[in-house]
C-alpha cells in the first residue's frame, strides 16, 4: 500500500483565506465562492419546520448540576425538597424512617447533620464565550475551525508552496505608494535600466520614471507608426508592400505603377495582388508579424526569469507563488492620454473644415439668392386630391406620354451604382465669357443650373 | 374582592402535598376577565391571608413580610427536572419549575402580554407520557408493556367504566420497572408516600379527623376497593415481575393517589383514531388547580404532543403561576376525594340549607358587587372600587349557595329579609356548632403540630376550610344585613 501511495501526493485543498473581494468588474463585494440565493421566510416553510424551529430555539437548561442522583423508580419523590417548618424534628411514623435510612444508604455525598436540605447550586456559573465561540453562537462570520486550536493537516504543504495560493503582499504599507507591485513597465524599465539601455535614478524605477518611460514608449510607437505611414503614402503600396516580396524586382515607383496601369489597365490593387502571389509564406509570416522566429521585442527576451515572473506569473496553467496579486486591487484601465491637455477644439474644427466663422457664414448667406417658390392657386382640397385614375381617357395618353418621355430613372440604374462610366457623359457647358467656377457657382441659381439637359426643354 | 393567594405561601393553612395537584394554590379571581392589576394582588394577598389564617377578616400582620417570606420559600427546581425532559424533546417557555414547602408549582418568568390567541408554555411529546384508552380495546401510548407480561392481565381484568386509576396505576408501577423509561427519573420529582396528601394513604384517624362522614366513609369506600384489589393481583404466589412492582400495600395506595390526582382525561387523535384517554403527563401535571385558571391543555396531533396553553386574552405577570382548572365547579369534598386538597374559598363549595328562608339574589349581588352569570360570578372590580378584599370565592359560593329568591323587579322586602338572613345565619351557627372543634381550635392544632403527617394536615385543613368557609357566610350575611338600603 505504501508503495501505491508514494507516487501519489495527498495534497489537501484549503479554503482562500479570504471570503468576499471586491470585483474588479463591477466594483462591488463579491463572495469568493459562489453566492446563493436568499433563505425563504417562514410563510414557505413546509409543515412542521416553525414547531421544530421553535423547539430548537427553545433555550437548553442551565447548566447547573444537581445534587441528586436518580433512584430509577425505586425511591419516588428522592429529589423533592422535603421542606419542613423546623430543620430537624422527630419522626411521626416508622415508614419515614425506614425512609431516611435508605436515603442516607443512597446518598453519596455527606450531609450536613445541620439541615436536611440537598444543597444546589442556585447561582449557575455562567461562562462567557469569547472569540470563536463567541462568533459561532451569535451567528458572526467564523472560520470553521477555532483558529487557537486549529492544527494544521498533515501531509500538506505550508501556505508558501501552495501553487494557486492567492496571496495578499505581505507587508504592511501605510500608503500603497510606497512600494509599488511590479507591472510590465516597471519590470520593463527595470530591466532596460539593468542592460544599460536607460539610466535610473536609483534602483527600481520611481513613479515619474515609469511614468516617462511610458510616455516616451508610447510616444516612439506612435511615431513609429505615423513614419510607417508617410512612408506608405509618399512610395506608394507597391513600393511599401515589396519590401516583404523579394521576389518582386520590377519598377515599383508610383510612375512605373502609373504606366503599368495605361497599358495593361490592371489597376494598382490588381497589381498588389499580383505582387504578392510572388510572396512566399514566410515573407507573409513576417510581414504579419506572426513568425515567433523573429524577435519582436529583444528586451522581453533577454528579461530574468524573476523579471519575466513578476510580470506574466510563469506558467500560465501553474501559476507560482510569486504571482502576487491583491484581490482587492482595483484596476486602472485609463490610458497614457489620460491627463492629455484639452485640445483646442474650435482650431482642430476650423482646421478640419467642419467649423466656419461667423463671417464666413454671413457671405456664404449673402451670396444664396432666395428661392423663389411658386405657389399654386389650388384649394387645399385639391392638393390633398389624389389621382386614383378614375378617368379612362387620360390612361392612354399618360402611357404614351412615358414612352416618349425617358424614365427620369433610368433602367440600368443599379448598375449605374457600380459602374460610373456607362452614365452618358453629359456635354460639358460651354464656356460664356471668362467665368471661374467660383463665379458660375455664385451666379447660379442652384445646381440643377449645371445639368445641362437639353433634352428636357 | 377576591384575592389572588398563593396558597403555599401561607405556611399553616395548605394541604401541601404534590400528589395532588396541589390545593387551589392560587385562587386567582380576575376584576375583569382579562385584566389582572398586580397592586390588586398585594393588597389581596394580605386579606385573604389573614382571614385564612386568622379567623377575623382584618389583617393584623404586615403583609411585607409574609411576602417575602413567601418568594423565599419559593426555590427554582433541581435543573435536572427540566434536563430530563429537554433532552427527550420537551420543552417549556417562558416559565420556571419552583419548589415551595408545599411542592411543585409553575411560575411565568415573564410578561405575556395578551395575545389573540392561546400560547403555549409547554409541549411535552407523547413518548414521556403514560396513556391508556378508556374502553375497550385497552391501547397504551407509548407501548410499554410487552405482549406476554401479567400486568396487562391485571389491566384486563379492570372494569373498563370505573376502573380507569387503577390501570393507571398498574402502568405507573410498570413503568417505574421498565428499563430506560423516562418515570424512573420523573417519579423521582413526585411527591413520595410522607409527602402525599391523599386520603388513600390516611390512616382512620386522619378520617376522623374530617368531621365529614360522607367524605370518611367515601374514603373508606376508595381504601377497601385499592387494598381488595392490590389482594387479588398481587398475592403471594403472582409472579416476580408483577410481585417487585408493588411489595406492599401502601405502594400500590401512593401509585393510586398519583393516578387519580395526576391524571388528565383528553380526547386525542392518534392517527386516525380518536378516543379518549386517561393520561399521566410528566410536567404537565406539575400545574397546580385554580377554579380561574391561566391555562388549558391541548392534544396537537401533528407531532402527538401535549401542549399547555395559556388562555387566549391572558395578561401574564412575571411569577404569576400557572393554573389549570381540575375539576370545574365540584365542592371541596370531591377535590379532597380526588385530589387531596381542599380551600376555604372555592367558589363552587356549598352548604345546605333547610327551611324557606330566602334573601334577595339581586340586592345580595349589587352589595357585594358580585356580576356575571350564574355559572360564572366574579367580583366586579371597577364598581367596588375601595371597597378591598372581602368578597373572595366564599363570597362567591355563598352567593349560589344560600337560598334565594328573585323576581324581577320586585323589591325585597325589608322585614321579611332581615327574618330571612338571621333564619340563614342562625342556621349557619348551628352548623358551626355540630363541628366538635372551632376553627380557632383547629387553627392552634396545625400550628402547634409540628411536622405532622400530610394526610393528617390534609383532614384538619378540610374541616378548616370548611368552618371558615361557613364563617364567611356568616359574615357575607352581616354586611348583607349592613348594607341592604331600604
Amino acid at each position: 500500500n505504501e508503495d501505491e501511495d508514494e507516487g501519489i501526493e495527498h495534497v489537501y485543498v484549503e479554503r482562500p483565506p479570504y471570503h468576499s473581494y471586491f470585483d474588479s468588474t463591477s466594483g462591488q463585494l463579491e463572495p469568493a465562492s459562489g453566492a446563493r440565493a436568499s433563505i425563504p421566510g417562514e410563510d414557505c416553510w413546509p409543515e412542521g419546520t416553525s414547531d421544530r424551529v421553535r423547539a430548537a430555539r427553545a433555550p437548553a437548561p442551565a447548566g447547573a448540576i444537581s445534587a441528586g442522583s436518580s433512584s430509577n423508580g425505586q425511591n419516588p419523590g428522592s429529589r423533592r425538597r422535603k421542606h419542613r417548618a423546623s430543620a430537624t424534628g422527630p419522626r411521626s411514623s416508622d415508614a419515614i424512617i425506614e425512609v431516611k435510612d435508605l436515603e442516607e444508604e443512597t446518598a453519596e455525598e455527606p450531609r450536613d447533620e445541620s439541615s436536611e436540605y440537598v444543597i444546589y447550586q442556585m447561582e449557575p456559573e455562567v461562562e462567557e464565550e469569547t472569540g470563536f465561540a463567541l462568533d459561532k453562537k451569535l451567528g458572526r462570520p467564523h472560520p470553521f475551525i477555532d483558529p487557537k486550536v486549529k492544527k494544521p493537516i498533515e501531509g500538506t504543504l505550508p501556505e508558501e508552496e501552495l501553487w494557486w495560493n492567492w496571496k495578499k503582499p505581505e507587508e504592511e504599507q501605510w500608503s500603497r505608494w510606497q512600494r509599488r507591485k511590479p507591472d510590465v513597465e516597471t519590470v520593463f524599465l527595470k530591466a532596460m535600466a539593468e542592460n544599460g539601455e536607460v539610466k535610473l535614478y536609483g534602483e527600481t524605477p520611481s513613479l515619474t520614471e515609469t511614468a516617462l518611460y511610458r510616455a516616451r514608449k508610447h510616444l516612439y510607437k506612435e511615431e513609429r507608426l505615423r513614419l510607417e505611414q508617410e512612408k506608405l503614402e509618399r512610395i506608394g503600396p507597391m513600393a511599401y508592400y515589396s519590401e516583404w516580396v523579394k521576389a518582386w524586382q520590377r519598377d515599383t515607383s508610383r510612375e512605373a505603377v502609373e504606366k503599368h496601369f495605361q497599358e495593361t489597365g490592371q489597376d494598382e490593387t490588381m497589381q498588389l495582388m499580383e505582387m504578392f502571389s510572388y510572396q512566399t509564406d514566410r515573407e507573409y509570416r513576417i510581414m504579419m508579424g506572426t513568425d515567433i522566429r523573429i524577435k519582436r521585442d529583444p528586451l522581453a527576451m533577454r528579461l530574468k526569469e524573476d523579471q519575466i515572473k513578476q510580470i506574466w506569473g510563469g506558467d500560465p496553467v501553474y501559476p507560482t507563488i510569486n504571482y502576487k496579486q491583491d484581490p482587492n486591487e482595483i484596476i486602472d484601465y485609463r490610458g497614457p492620454d489620460f491627463h492629455e491637455p484639452t485640445p483646442n477644439m474650435v482650431a482642430y474644427l476650423k482646421e478640419h473644415g467642419k467649423l466656419i466663422s461667423r463671417h464666413e457664414l454671413e457671405q456664404t448667406l449673402a451670396k444664396e439668392k432666395t428661392e423663389q417658390v411658386e405657389l399654386t392657386d389650388m384649394d387645399d382640397a385639391m392638393a390633398r386630391a389624389v389621382d386614383i385614375g378614375e378617368n379612362d381617357e387620360e390612361e392612354e395618353t399618360s402611357d404614351v406620354e412615358e414612352e416618349d418621355e425617358d424614365s427620369k430613372l433610368p433602367r440600368n440604374w443599379s448598375v449605374l451604382k457600380t459602374a460610373p462610366e456607362l452614365r452618358k457623359s453629359k456635354p460639358k457647358a460651354k464656356k460664356e465669357g471668362a467665368m471661374n467656377l467660383d463665379e458660375a457657382i455664385d451666379d447660379s441659381e442652384n445646381l440643377t443650373d449645371f445639368l445641362m439637359d437639353f433634352e428636357e426643354e | 374582592m377576591a384575592s389572588s393567594v398563593p396558597f403555599h405561601h401561607l405556611a399553616c393553612c395548605f394541604s401541601v402535598s404534590q400528589q395532588e395537584k396541589e390545593c387551589f394554590q392560587q385562587q386567582l379571581w380576575r376584576t375583569t376577565r382579562a385584566r389582572y392589576s398586580s397592586s390588586r394582588i398585594r393588597a389581596t394577598q394580605q386579606a385573604v391571608k389573614a382571614s385564612s389564617v386568622e379567623v377575623p377578616a382584618f389583617p393584623l400582620f404586615q403583609p411585607s413580610q409574609l411576602e417575602e417570606a413567601a418568594s423565599e420559600q419559593l426555590e427554582p427546581a433541581d435543573p435536572d427536572f427540566y434536563k430530563i425532559g429537554y433532552v427527550r424533546s420537551m420543552r417549556a417557555y417562558g416559565i420556571e419549575f419552583k419548589e415551595g414547602p408545599d411542592g411543585f408549582g409553575v411560575y411565568a418568568s415573564k410578561d405575556v402580554q395578551p395575545l389573540r390567541r392561546p400560547r403555549m408554555i409547554m409541549e411535552i411529546p407523547l413518548e414521556l407520557m403514560l396513556t391508556v384508552s378508556k374502553k375497550h380495546p385497552w391501547m397504551f401510548f407509548p407501548d410499554i408493556i410487552p405482549v406476554g407480561h401479567p400486568i396487562f392481565d391485571i389491566i384486563n381484568s379492570t372494569n373498563p367504566e370505573t376502573d380507569w386509576d387503577l390501570r393507571l396505576a398498574c402502568l405507573l408501577l410498570y413503568s417505574f420497572d421498565c428499563k430506560d423509561n423516562f418515570w424512573q427519573l420523573y417519579g423521582d420529582f413526585l411527591p413520595s408516600k410522607e409527602e402525599c396528601t391523599n386520603l388513600l394513604l390516611a390512616t382512620e384517624d386522619d378520617l376522623l379527623e374530617l368531621q365529614d362522614e360522607d367524605l370518611a366513609s367515601a374514603m373508606r369506600k376508595q381504601q377497601s376497593r385499592a387494598f381488595e384489589f392490590w389482594e387479588k393481583n398481587w398475592h403471594s404466589g403472582v409472579p416476580l415481575k408483577i410481585k417487585r412492582l408493588a411489595r406492599e400495600p401502601e405502594r400500590f395506595f401512593w401509585a393510586l393517589g398519583i393516578a387519580q390526582s395526576r391524571c388528565i382525561n383528553i380526547q386525542m387523535r392518534v392517527g386516525a383514531l380518536v378516543q379518549d384517554a386517561n393520561m399521566l403527563v410528566p410536567y404537565a401535571d406539575m400545574l397546580n388547580h385554580s377554579p380561574e385558571p391561566n391555562c388549558f391543555f391541548h392534544w396537537r396531533f401533528k407531532d402527538r404532543m401535549l401542549e399547555v396553553m395559556i388562555n387566549a386574552g391572558q395578561e401574564i405577570r412575571k411569577g404569576e403561576e400557572m393554573t389549570v382548572n381540575y375539576m370545574p365547579q365540584q365542592k371541596n369534598n370531591m377535590f379532597m376525594e380526588r385530589y387531596g386538597f381542599s380551600s376555604p374559598v372555592n367558589p363552587w363549595d356549598e352548604i345546605q340549607f333547610s327551611g324557606n328562608a330566602r334573601i334577595h339574589l339581586d340586592s345580595f349581588l349589587s352589595i357585594f358587587n358580585i356580576s356575571g352569570l350564574a355559572d360564572e360570578y366574579y367580583h366586579n372590580d371597577e364598581l367596588s372600587g375601595s371597597e378591598g378584599s372581602f368578597v373572595d370565592g366564599a363570597v362567591l359560593a355563598a352567593a349560589r349557595t344560600l337560598p334565594t329568591w328573585s323576581d324581577g323587579d320586585l323589591p325585597p322586602v325589608p322585614s321579611s329579609e332581615r327574618r330571612a338572613f338571621k333564619e340563614l345565619q342562625e342556621e349557619c351557627r348551628q352548623m358551626l356548632a355540630k363541628y366538635p372543634t372551632t376553627s380557632e381550635q383547629d387553627q392552634k392544632m396545625l400550628d402547634s403540630m409540628s411536622e405532622p403527617r400530610r394526610t393528617l394536615e390534609a383532614a384538619i385543613k378540610y374541616r378548616l376550610h370548611r368552618k371558615l368557609f361557613i364563617k364567611k357566610v356568616i359574615q357575607a350575611l352581616d354586611m348583607y344585613q349592613d348594607r341592604l338600603l331600604f
